[in-house]
């Protein structure tokens, strides 16, 4: 076992708190320098200059999907009902079966290629979800044994075996249901989802809103990046308070932007005859009692099967001998 | 009769006091192909949505083929269903997510029956070139391609009239000259086009009357060259002279040309300015349908002169010439350059779609009008 206290109390202090500092930086840093080298590699802008790409690239591949002509509404119903199953039982064998299927979905919809972007996606997921379940681990009960037990700073660190394995069901539960909300978004294009909020009777006020925000955010965003390569040209972001000072420059140009789209695409949409309500030519498939049966079946396969299993796989156990 | 006409039109944005439209009196023609000129902020703009009912007039009159527009509910959707406009920016007018949605969004809103409406998108997408990207989203497009999204949707809905705002705007020039065609052949196909432009070589070579606006005052209405003759005027208004019309008044004072008649295009400049009787070609002109026959362009060739030049004109023309893969000299402003091989004293083929067919005489007589005669003959029809 780890004696930490062991350790004089400012040392352990100290350590700790550039553990928590350095996992949480090195964690965004990581994942940014990923993002980045993608992108190099690929001839791409850099990724925290707008990410306009990113957009396109999940927009693509709504639309190369194997699954986009499922029904959305049923893709999304299948999503919920898995999420709902794995937190609903107390076993971590389900959270990790509706992980798996959401990889398959999501290696099913790309044809057995998962792209960069989602791989990326859930490795950033699984990055941040280690620093929380990581605080799940040590935030253990007083009254129960310990596995580590020390006091750093103000913080008392107490992990148990239950905390200890309950953060790994909370990191399971979190990953599935990044994979499976991952595998609907990039196979359902946001046209498809909006015909899914009207099968559901959603106010249509709500259901345009979402299609002309998808439209126009492709054109903002295309707007900010002419606007950041300008001012990037005309050295805007040379040093800090500048820096900020073209920020807001751009933000203020963004909103005077939007504004005057806003008015260009009234007298444009007039002109097109709209009468208040985006008309669909090739509708997806609406949800039908198969799409009901199959997610509600798979959910409750999951429970009974997170009931049979719960407690069988111990992460105590596993990593610590079960001390 | 005219299309469009307006009466004392005044028009101001809301919150503005100033007059974006100041008594604008004008007759758009029936038939005519039609260019709205004028600077940035002439209000080009505000007078052709004032043709589709999008601005309402502060005070005056819009007339549409001959009766006052009504600007109820129902009236304004008869309007615009017959009235379509392509705006310069194509971000502006594309809200659908897919081509195709797009260019079926004006349709399903006339509410068109569903066959009908993939009818029509397959052949506006073979009309603009874009056949293989019906599925494709829209932001994946490039700029041009979008412009071509644009352009199909608004000819979709088969309008009477179609209002095209700086329609060669940020195109490449084959382009351009393609969706010069595509607007030659709807005007030939009975509909009336417009352009707003402050290009004022496109207007020059392609209309046939002008409308000049400045600081929204309509400031002359009639043909080219009786606008650019005056050249306070032109500046006045922000303009300059085609380039074609400066050429020619030099050349006419140079060489001391002067048969009163205005060339405003590269052939009929040539055939003012060729000495007489210079040896010209022949221009074998071949109709399309749907088919080529390869006996038929085999024979025309080896009846015309050995290295005859070949171009084509028209879309449909056009897509099966590259279906075939026929050999081809002139792929753009075919009509032009066989026209000049054969000014040139080559023998020229010109392969056309035969509703064009009255078009392709025209500009052939037109031409020879200017000084220089064209022999021109028609071979079969395939």
């Amino acid at each position: 076992m780890i004696d930490f206290s062991a350790l004089p109390i400012i040392q352990q202090r100290v350590l700790l708190l550039a553990v928590i500092i350095i996992a949480a930086v090195g964690s965004i840093l990581l994942a940014r320098i990923i993002n980045d080298r993608r992108r190099k590699a690929k001839g791409l802008p850099s990724g925290k200059r707008g990410g306009t790409s990113e957009q396109v690239q999940m927009d693509s591949l709504a639309y190369g999907s194997r699954m986009v002509s499922w029904s959305p509404l049923g893709k999304m119903f299948l999503a919920l009902a898995l999420i709902v199953a794995g937190l609903i039982t107390k076993s971590a064998l389900v959270p990790i079966a509706t992980m798996t299927l959401g990889l398959a979905l999501m290696a099913y919809s790309t044809n057995m290629r998962i792209p960069s972007i989602l791989a990326l996606a859930i490795g950033e997921a699984m990055l941040i979800m280690i620093i929380g379940c990581g605080m799940i681990s040590i935030m253990g009960n007083p009254a129960e044994p310990a596995i580590w037990n020390a006091e750093i700073l103000w913080f008392r660190i107490h992990m148990t075996a239950a905390s200890f394995n309950q953060a790994w069901l909370v990191f399971f539960r979190a990953v599935a249901g990044v994979t499976l909300m991952l595998a609907f978004a990039s196979s359902t294009p946001i046209p498809h989802l909006a015909q899914a909020l009207r099968q559901m009777r959603m106010p249509k006020e709500i259901t345009e809103i979402v299609v002309l925000i998808y439209r126009y955010s492709f054109l903002l965003l295309e707007r900010m990046q002419t606007m950041y390569s300008s001012a990037q040209g005309r050295l805007g972001f040379n040093g800090f308070v500048r820096s900020i000072r073209t920020t807001a420059g751009i933000a203020v140009g963004m909103f005077t932007s939007a504004l005057e789209m806003g008015d260009k695409a009234q007298a444009a949409l007039d002109s097109r005859n709209y009468t208040g309500e985006f008309p669909i030519f090739r509708t997806p498939k609406p949800m039908n009692a198969t799409w009901v049966a199959m997610p509600i079946l798979l959910a409750v396969w999951m429970v009974l099967f997170g009931f049979y299993t719960e407690g069988l796989i111990d992460f105590n156990v596993i990593f610590f001998g079960g001390a | 009769m005219d299309i469009f006409e307006t009466m004392d039109l005044f028009h101001s944005y809301k919150n503005s006091k100033v007059e974006s439209l100041k008594n604008i009196n004008i007759k758009v023609g029936k038939g005519k192909k039609t260019a709205l000129l004028g600077a940035n902020g002439a209000g080009k703009s505000t007078l052709f949505y004032h043709f589709n009912g999008v601005f309402k007039p502060k005070s005056g009159t819009v007339l549409f083929d001959g009766k006052p527009m009504e600007y109820t509910k129902d009236a304004l959707a008869e309007l615009r269903s017959d009235v379509s406009v392509m705006l310069q920016n194509p971000d502006e007018q594309i809200f659908s997510a897919t081509v195709e949605e797009d260019i079926a969004f004006g349709m399903l809103n006339q509410g068109m029956v569903r066959e009908e409406i993939d009818a029509r998108i397959d052949e506006v997408l073979s009309m603009v070139g874009m056949t293989e990207y019906r599925m494709r989203p829209t932001q994946q497009l490039s700029y041009g391609q979008r412009k071509r999204v644009a352009f199909a949707g608004a000819i979709a809905t088969h309008p009477k009239v179609l209002i095209m705002d700086e329609p060669t705007a940020g195109l490449d020039p084959q382009m351009a000259q393609e969706t010069l065609e595509i607007a030659d052949q709807l005007h030939i196909g009975g509909t009336d086009v417009i352009i707003s432009t402050h290009d004022v070589d496109l207007a020059y070579a392609w209309a046939d009357e002008i409308h000049v606006l400045r600081n929204g005052t309509l400031v002359y209405s009639g043909v080219s060259e009786g606008f650019y003759k005056d050249s306070v005027a032109v500046a006045l208004a922000g303009l300059m002279p085609p380039a074609m019309f400066a050429i020619d008044s030099n050349l006419t004072e140079i060489c001391g040309i002067g048969n009163g008649k205005y060339p405003h295009t590269r052939a009929e400049l040539l055939s003012k300015m060729a000495v007489k009787d210079t040896k010209t070609g022949t221009l074998y002109g071949i109709p399309v349908d749907d088919y080529i026959d390869q006996a038929m362009i085999d024979c025309v060739l080896a009846h015309a002169e050995e290295g005859a030049a070949v171009g084509i004109y028209g879309i449909q023309t056009r897509r099966i010439a590259y279906k075939e893969a026929l050999r081809l000299d002139y792929v753009f402003d075919g009509m032009e350059n066989c026209l000049i091989e054969v000014m040139n004293g080559n023998d020229a083929v010109i392969y056309y779609d035969r509703s064009l067919s009255d078009m392709v005489i025209g500009k052939v007589v037109k031409v020879s009008g200017f000084g220089l005669k064209i022999p021109f003959e028609v071979r079969g029809g395939l």
